[in-house]
């Protein structure tokens, strides 16, 4: 009996955290300069996404590069191409968002 | 039939109603054209400052504020210098000086929390300056930060709910600060911005206290009001200044309120 118990506590509170995960959302905000564009992956919290994959896609939604956010969920590359890009954020638990970086914003910092 | 006589009466009654009115209050009002800014909106808000009677409409002159500024990510922003005075979309095209505006471009995400510190506006029916620090909270992408942090004012209200992606019905909870500490049941005046949003029918109160609704906070200076309908609404706690202002060679009192504003969406 004590160990239904407990197992139900356990289920309880595991539910519990899935719940509260489920309720944030990730963000990536980016922006381009000197060449390079900088990526910032949060939790709306304002923690920081780690270890959040990065994926970079042209306007044809060809794939031209990936990468992994550091500590403070930040991920920076150098400017793969002049166009208009969408960058993809993946995080565990199947988070994801993405953040559209315009044609004109790349050239402007390039 | 009318008589010369009796058209001047009414006249008279009603200028006398009219500067008697005790119902409407003034607030101090910051209005940005977005609420929460998202990847697909404009990054560029335009920002009203005016001094009103929200419910009524009613403009009062307002010359440049003494202070107007932005609070992102722990650092204040002077934005007093974008300020301009802009006639053209004053409710009143009479008056002067009724209505501010500015541009303002959001470069980060995170919660902007904007505010003003008028200059004493003089209140002859009251024989009080008025001063109204008010403020109002933009969110940017995503991050929602900041909110919750006090500005510095001699006065100010301090959400406790989010005060943005509020459905209308939704319960506003705040706290009102003078010189950094909590105001024992305070009396915080509520009025609904009765313009807002464009194309809905505007209210028409069906008897003077359904102008100003009226919250008292506990005694830890905490309030809570219920939203009935959408748009802009506005909280103002008043307090007297500890300090006074020279009018025509006398010492008057000066009223500081702390306003601020928050905007609610139908559940669709």
């Amino acid at each position: 009996m004590k160990i239904l118990n407990n197992l139900f506590v356990l289920t309880f509170m595991l539910l519990l955290l899935n719940g509260t995960a489920l309720a944030h959302k990730v963000n990536l905000f980016a922006y381009a300069e000197s060449g390079k564009i900088y990526t910032e992956s949060y939790f709306p919290d304002g923690r920081p996404v780690e270890g959040g994959k990065v994926l970079v896609y042209d306007s044809r939604n060809k794939l031209l590069l990936q990468g992994v956010t550091d500590k403070k969920g930040l991920f920076n590359l150098k400017i793969p191409k002049i166009d208009d890009l969408n960058i993809v954020i993946k995080a565990t638990m199947g988070h994801k968002n993405s953040f559209k970086l315009k044609k004109t914003e790349v050239e402007a910092g390039k | 039939m009318c008589t010369k006589n009796s058209i001047l009466n009414i006249v008279i009654i009603t200028i006398i109603l009219f500067a008697a009115n005790p119902a409407s209050a003034h607030f101090g009002t910051i209005i940005p054209s977005d609420d929460i800014v998202t990847q697909d909106d404009s990054k560029t808000l335009n920002i009203e400052v005016k001094f009103i009677h929200p419910m009524e409409l009613h403009d009062m002159e307002m010359v440049k504020p003494k202070q107007f500024a932005v609070i992102h990510n722990g650092q204040k922003i002077d934005l007093l210098k974008s300020l301009k005075n802009d006639r053209k979309i004053s409710s009143d095209p009479n008056k002067k000086s009724s209505l501010w505006t500015a541009d303002y471009k959001i470069c980060r995400p995170g919660d902007y929390t904007f505010f003003i510190e008028p200059m004493p506006y003089w209140e002859p029916a009251e024989d009080v300056f008025i001063v109204h620090y008010t403020k109002v909270c933009v969110n940017a992408l995503g991050l929602e930060k900041g909110w919750d942090q006090p500005v510095g004012l001699e006065t100010e209200i301090i959400p406790l709910t989010r005060p943005y992606g509020l459905w209308t019905g939704n319960l506003f909870t705040g706290q009102v600060l003078l010189n950094g500490k909590p105001v024992s049941f305070a009396e915080i005046e509520i009025e609904y911005l009765n313009n807002s949003p464009e194309g809905i029918k505007r209210v028409i109160p069906p008897a003077d206290p359904y102008i100003t609704q009226v919250v008292k906070s506990d005694k830890n200076g905490v309030f809570s009001y219920a939203m009935p309908r959408s748009g802009w609404w506005g909280f103002s706690a008043l307090n007297e200044a500890g300090w006074k202002l020279e009018n025509e060679g006398q010492e008057k009192g000066v009223e500081i309120g702390a306003v601020y504003w928050v905007y609610t969406r139908d559940m669709k």
